[in-house]
């Protein structure tokens, strides 16, 4: 197990490695410098030139790409082109924001998925069933921001209830919280659904029935226990999946996170940014697929990891 | 001499039984599929929109057929910002019927933008998850087969795109190709297949790999090899067939996963170019005028999240049709 474990965190280098590698190559390929945005007032070819030795971007590409990774191997993401600041303190400004976004829509979604999902598998096949499925299906189909839009014309325009532009008090929070833990929370409930399905159908599940426990007992302490752990190892993906999905609910709702950043970044082609941004985004992804399959072992003693 | 003739009928009955239930495996699953209430519906409403999207302006052998009332680019300036005519019975001064949907705020029809859409949404839908079951299979069958280099160098490209969040790297490439001659063409259509098919072929490879090596040491593939039969004419015939099913199914969900990504990207304003319409792009130029009017991004909004839904129920419908085992 710890040989395992070891191993998966010596995969996660060369990965980082070849991320960092792929993005640095697209993102210095793109045509157009992140310095000739204004088109009215073009600058003198002199002034260009002072400008990109300036920021080191005169060399050519893999010098630029060995000069960043050892800067990076020391801590220093550089500074943003374009805002003049260092990165790690314009992520540092947004990371709150995009987390307090994510863990509050991970939140939601574990307090309805859950209980919907338990319930519908418990009412197979009846009206309920078939009801928190739809919600569940359309939670998963349904793009976020289309769902943004019917609400903010619902709640925002129509009834003027909650305001859909900015980020701070708690009415900010609420229309994109609900809106992102969405996705996550349909696909937990059809997980929560299928395994806790599985389960009343075990043997030691008939078992503890015919011992003459109580149904309450049943489905609590035998079947639920067992039911929730392909559950508890989908939150890993779900929780990276709701902090770095989140850049179009950031964009729609003007909300000051990373996720906003990157995508203005990208416009304006501030390579230090879009680098941090994605390595950071990277990093999280491969901890929670990480800790997903080292949970599996702990979780799950039928299950061998290799 | 009756008992004979009693038994003799009884077969016959037999016989006609299972003459009359004989059918193939693929079209025990159609089958299946069809008496599947949301996966019918689904059906319905993709083949509604296909025809649509063949009819808004059909041009072939010298038959016009055009459904679509405008073109979808035509400006009419006094006509900005027209509500559907619905609206008049709420009470609404600004409706015209010459415009059933509406026009946006540069006095374009609605509904002939959202029927020339449904184009460029169904193309995104094929194409793309087209050229990613061809890599994927591909790559994946070798590498399953065959193993060695293949193998390795599928596994490790693995590592690094499932360490990219999907969406983000597509934006990266379709960002960076922007001002490129890939990124013009076809409207910005190219680039957006070459992104989609880049990071989604490795998931589809990982499948098939993962099938081809449950199935290659099974009995029909030794009996196979043991008569004779190639490298090639085994993967092509005895295992391609055997894992089909799940690949197809993976196909159903990649499809509406294609459309959203086109949708998100457009809406993000770096999908397809404008004044191209489609449903995304029409959300993100109607959203200025969202408070004022909502209708322009409503109607496109609804269209996509119809189709999506279409395409997810038969998604749902096929993996109980081909895999009745799975209760997901």
């Amino acid at each position: 197990m710890l040989r395992y474990v070891i191993r998966r965190l010596l995969l996660v280098i060369p990965t980082m490695f070849f991320v960092a590698l792929i993005t640095f190559t697209l993102a210095h390929m793109a045509p157009g410098s992140p310095f000739d945005l204004n088109a009215n007032r073009p600058l003198s070819q002199a002034t260009i030139d002072r400008i990109n030795r300036y920021y080191g971007v005169d060399k050519p590409i893999p010098e630029q790409f060995v000069i960043y990774m050892g800067n990076l191997l020391k801590g220093d993401l550089g500074t943003s082109f374009t805002r003049q600041r260092p990165v790690v303190d314009i992520i540092g400004q947004g990371i709150g924001t995009t987390f307090q976004l994510g863990l509050g829509a991970l939140a939601f979604a574990l307090a309805f998925s859950i209980p919907l999902g338990i319930v519908s598998a418990l009412k197979q096949n009846t009206i309920v069933d078939y009801l928190s499925m739809l919600v569940a299906t359309i939670g998963t189909t349904i793009p976020g921001f289309v769902i943004a839009i019917f609400l903010i014309y619902i709640f925002g325009v129509s009834l003027h209830l909650l305001p859909f532009v900015g980020w701070g008090s708690w009415q900010h929070m609420v229309m994109p919280i609900f809106v992102l833990s969405l996705g996550a929370g349909g696909f937990l409930t059809r997980i929560t659904r299928a395994s806790m399905l599985e389960a009343i159908r075990q043997d030691y599940v008939r078992t503890a029935r015919s011992k003459g426990l109580h149904e309450r007992a049943v489905i609590v302490g035998h079947a639920l226990k067992n039911a929730l752990i392909p559950v508890a190892t989908i939150i890993g993906p779900a929780t990276a999946g709701l902090i770095t999905g989140s850049f179009i609910i950031e964009t729609l709702f003007n909300v000051p996170g990373m996720g906003r950043l990157y995508i203005i970044s990208i416009g304006q082609r501030d390579y230090p940014v879009i680098m941090a941004t994605t390595l950071l985004y990277a990093f999280l992804i491969m901890i929670a697929n990480l800790t997903v399959d080292i949970m599996y072992g702990v979780l799950d003693p039928r299950i061998k990891v290799r | 001499m009756a008992t004979a003739v009693t038994t003799r009928d009884k077969r016959v009955a037999e016989l006609n039984v299972i003459s009359r239930k004989q059918r193939s495996l693929w079209g025990d699953a159609w089958y299946r599929l069809i008496r599947n209430r949301g996966a019918l519906v689904g059906l319905v409403v993709i083949a509604f929109a296909a025809l649509i999207a063949i009819f808004s302006d059909f041009n072939v052998l010298g038959i016009h057929i055009k459904l679509a009332p405008y073109d979808p680019r035509e400006l009419n300036g006094p006509k900005q910002l027209m509500e559907p005519i619905w609206t008049k019975l709420f009470g609404s001064k600004f409706t015209d019927p010459a415009y059933i949907f509406g026009s946006d705020e540069l006095g374009r029809d609605i509904l002939s933008r959202l029927m020339y859409s449904s184009r460029v949404s169904l193309i995104i839908g094929f194409v793309p998850v087209s050229i990613v079951l061809a890599i994927g299979i591909t790559v994946g069958m070798l590498a399953g087969y065959v193993g060695g280099v293949v193998d390795d160098f599928l596994m490790r490209v693995t590592d690094v795109v499932y360490a990219f969040p999907d969406l983000l790297f597509v934006i990266i490439i379709v960002a960076t190709l922007r001002g490129t001659g890939l990124g013009d063409a076809f409207d910005g259509l190219l680039v957006i297949f070459v992104g989609i098919a880049v990071v989604n072929w490795v998931g589809v490879a990982r499948l098939v790999r993962g099938q081809v090596l449950a199935t290659k040491n099974r009995e029909f593939v030794e009996a196979a090899r043991s008569i004779g039969a190639g490298p090639g004419r085994i993967m092509r015939k005895h295992i391609f067939p055997n894992i089909l099913a799940p690949v197809i199914v993976t196909a159903a969900f990649a499809i509406p996963g294609a459309m959203l990504t086109e949708a998100v990207l457009s809406f993000l304003g770096i999908g397809i170019r404008p004044p191209t319409p489609t449903w995304g792009v029409m959300i993100n130029e109607g959203f200025i005028v969202f408070s004022t009017t909502p209708w322009p991004v409503l109607l496109p909004s609804l269209c996509i999240s119809l189709v999506l839904l279409a395409f997810t129920f038969v998604g749902d419908g096929l993996r109980d049709a081909l895999d009745p085992r799975s209760k997901m």
